[in-house]
């Protein structure tokens, strides 16, 4: 299975490799042809965002229409719990727009289904691009998708709470689960106050590494990663966790699930540590008041090189498959991700660049956690494996799926062995062929 | 009969000769032209937006339809599926839970107070006002998202129980054993519009019947069973049939209070929770547009039962 899921990633580096040499033989072809004369468009730009981002991104779009009169960008804002919805159903009614920032749990959903424009043929520049960074946005051998700043897994600490309880911060390069276990548990019992060790810890990002460290994955390029004997430890890891009382409760946690990041347990000080996508980093530490602590998360053989680490894209930028200005819009998507004009502006909002020169350009400019951040993910560059495929069509909802059975298993209505058997049943039938 | 009989008479005198008669048409349908020039902002809307998404839904109900590509037929696959799709059962479990329990609640209690503030009390619009208030908050966004906070592990609800030396551990909206429960009471609470309904129902009951049993000696019960119940039952029945069709359609509450997942555990997991969940988070609109029939038959069924059951409890003084 691995040796597939390899095969088709370098497959797929090659023929994004190719095209894009091809294109750049082509020379400058984003100003020439398209919709309409001379480059000039009427572009349909959607995003979902919070106040920050769309300030942002619409300074950034006004700098481009400046430099680009031309090109004429009506804007999309949207919040993300509605914006699928919409998205959806303006690609149902065939008025999908052009520019549309997308993320990997439903970019299978999109580009499988022939909804997204492939990048790399109308010359879509990632030559800049960090190592694996590129791969999260194909889908069938095509650039359906841009990194628009890179993510990774991490779990925050706060260092308050440790030294509160007066216990030692974990040495994140050698801890294993069982350790982490330890940890949580000892912080319950010495922090008071109704403090807890861990609070959302177990989701679909850490199944996933728990997986790969067990050599499989969540999901290949052909289906589910995995069978439920391969997930009866891991439901039996987190029960453990439960009964040492190392996390919250299940009620607990399905209410955290309900929250917004600077409502959750670590930011209001009711827990010492979460797991949390790198790019949450800077909103817990505003929220908190604090500076977390950015760990590494645990491994099974005690080796932070064994942990199976990846770069997500935090999110990605898409064009329509329906576009009439594809040039103009994938000219837009590099201005954004290769421009350091753009940078400027966006600054790593939108998850750290994966661009390295402009990383490189910003990194002055960044928030100290940003640029904590953005050490983080350098750091970590040895400790990577290949990069996870995109969840396929039917895959993006797994989370939802692992939490309803997790929660089946916490609160004792089911086994470990019971819960596993459905939980792989259910994901399977939800994946599409 | 007879009037009618006499009506055409008229006509027929009237009309004498047949060019009268084709003027009379013409006339009419004249008539009738501006009668649906009226009607044609309803008409446009009834056809547009009712019956047009009516027929569509049933024919993507017979497809596979993902949003993104076109619909591909796939005839009754859909319906089979139903058969064996647990979570559906499950919503199913759920949504009747709801509905014969909250429903019969929310109508008692709503009686009750339109009961006691049928009393003649002074300030009733004051009160009135204040009972109904529920109804117009109950539905909303922010309700609900005060429901969450209130009865979470360290909500209100729990706070005053500990004050009160409980050991209140457990959510109330995030324990699977409790969850809907929470939203059967936030129903129940809502009980605002049968209230105002079964109130204008009672003011219509003349008084001498209770003054003339009240000299026969019956006492208040019995005047409430004899006299209120029975006069008041067309309403009772309207009211009835109106929540029964309501809770069955009810969103807004579960999606807010489980932030959408109709969890912990499937257990808050209404049907159009999960049909919405099908539809638009896994693309599956031609399974959603099946199970929208599903629910078409459903409440359809259940109205027309209880339209004959009405036959037998509901007395209609006239």
């Amino acid at each position: 299975m691995t040796l597939d899921r390899r095969q088709f990633l370098t497959g797929g580096l090659a023929v994004a490799a190719a095209s894009m040499g091809l294109t750049a033989c082509g020379g400058g072809g984003g100003s020439s042809g398209g919709g309409g004369a001379n480059g000039s468009a009427n572009l349909q730009f959607a995003w979902w965002g919070n106040p920050v981002r769309n300030k942002n991104t619409a300074a950034a779009i006004a700098a481009y229409t400046k430099a680009h009169p031309n090109v004429k960008i009506s804007q999309q804002p949207g919040e993300f719990s509605t914006y699928w919805d919409k998205l959806a159903t303006q690609t149902a009614g065939n008025k999908a727009p052009d520019i549309i920032q997308m993320d990997m749990a439903y970019i299978a959903e999109y580009g499988k289904r022939g909804a997204l424009l492939d990048l790399a043929k109308y010359g879509a520049d990632t030559s800049k691009f960090v190592e694996g960074s590129v791969d999260s946005g194909k889908i069938d051998g095509k650039l359906v998708g841009i990194n628009a700043g890179i993510n990774t897994p991490t779990i925050l600490a706060n260092p308050k709470i440790f030294e509160q309880a007066k216990v030692q911060m974990p040495d994140d390069t050698t801890w294993t689960w069982d350790q982490a276990k330890e940890v949580g548990a000892e912080l319950t019992s010495k922090a008071g106050n109704g403090i807890v060790g861990m609070a959302v810890f177990f989701n679909d990002a850490m199944l996933s590494a728990f997986l790969r460290q067990h050599g499989k994955e969540l999901f290949t390029a052909s289906g589910l990663g995995f069978e439920a004997a391969d997930v009866v430890p891991w439901f039996d890891m987190v029960l453990a966790y439960q009964n040492a009382k190392a996390m919250l409760t299940a009620a607990q946690l399905t209410e955290e699930a309900g929250k917004s990041v600077d409502q959750s347990a670590l930011a209001v000080g009711k827990a010492g540590m979460q797991m949390q996508w790198s790019n949450q980093v800077e909103a817990l530490d505003k929220a908190s008041g604090g500076e977390m602590k950015v760990l590494r998360f645990p491994s099974v053989s005690g080796k932070a090189t064994d942990r199976k680490a990846w770069y997500k894209a935090s999110m990605l930028w898409s064009a329509s498959a329906r576009t009439k200005y594809p040039e103009q819009s994938v000219a837009l998507v590099n201005w954004w991700v290769n421009s350091p004009e753009c940078a400027d502006i966006n600054l790593a909002e939108r998850g750290v660049p994966a661009n390295t020169e402009i990383l490189a350009a910003i990194t002055p400019k960044l928030s100290p956690d940003q640029k904590n951040v953005a050490k983080f993910i350098a750091d970590i560059k040895p400790e990577l494996a290949p990069t996870p495929v995109a969840p396929p069509p039917g895959g993006g909802k797994i989370n939802d799926t692992l939490t309803r059975y997790q929660n089946d298993v916490l609160t004792g209505r089911s086994s470990s062995a019971d819960a596993a058997a459905k939980f792989v049943d259910e994901a399977k039938s939800n994946l599409k062929s | 009969m007879s009037v009618l009989s006499e009506l055409s008479h008229i006509h027929v005198d009237k009309a004498r000769s047949a060019e009268d008669r084709r003027a009379q048409r013409r006339a009419a349908g004249r008539d009738n032209k501006s009668g649906y020039l009226f009607l044609l902002p309803w008409l446009i809307g009834l056809f547009v937006i009712t019956i047009g998404p009516l027929i569509a839904s049933l024919y993507l109900s017979f497809t596979e339809y993902s949003l993104i590509q076109p619909p591909t037929w796939i005839g009754v696959d859909n319906y089979l599926r139903m058969l064996h799709d647990a979570r559906l059962h499950n919503a199913l479990r759920v949504t009747f839970t709801y509905v014969i329990v909250g429903v019969p609640l929310q109508l008692i209690l709503a009686l009750a107070i339109a009961v006691l503030l049928n009393q003649g009390m002074r300030g009733l619009a004051f009160y009135r006002s204040v009972f109904y208030l529920p109804s117009m908050l109950g539905a909303s966004v922010a309700i609900a998202v005060l429901w969450r906070q209130m009865f979470g592990v360290d909500g209100l609800f729990n706070q005053v129980l500990r004050l009160f030396g409980f050991e209140a551990k457990t959510g109330w909206i995030s324990d699977p054993r409790y969850a809907l429960w929470t939203i059967i009471l936030l129903h129940v609470w809502t009980f605002g519009s049968p209230m105002v309904i079964f109130l204008a129902g009672l003011r219509q009951i003349p008084g001498m019947y209770y003054e003339a049993a009240a000299v026969d000696g019956a006492p208040r019960w019995r005047r409430f069973t004899k006299i209120t119940l029975p006069l008041l039952s067309p309403i009772i029945f309207f009211n009835l049939v109106l929540q029964i069709i309501g809770a069955f359609q009810s969103f807004t509450q579960a999606f807010v209070v489980s932030n959408g997942t109709g969890g912990p555990s499937d257990s808050t997991m209404f049907y159009t929770l999960y049909l919405y969940q099908r539809g638009f988070g896994e693309f599956e609109m031609g399974y959603a547009a099946a199970m929208a029939w599903l629910l078409v038959v459903i409440v359809g069924a259940l109205t027309a039962i209880n339209f004959w059951a009405s036959k037998y409890w509901v007395f209609y003084d006239d």
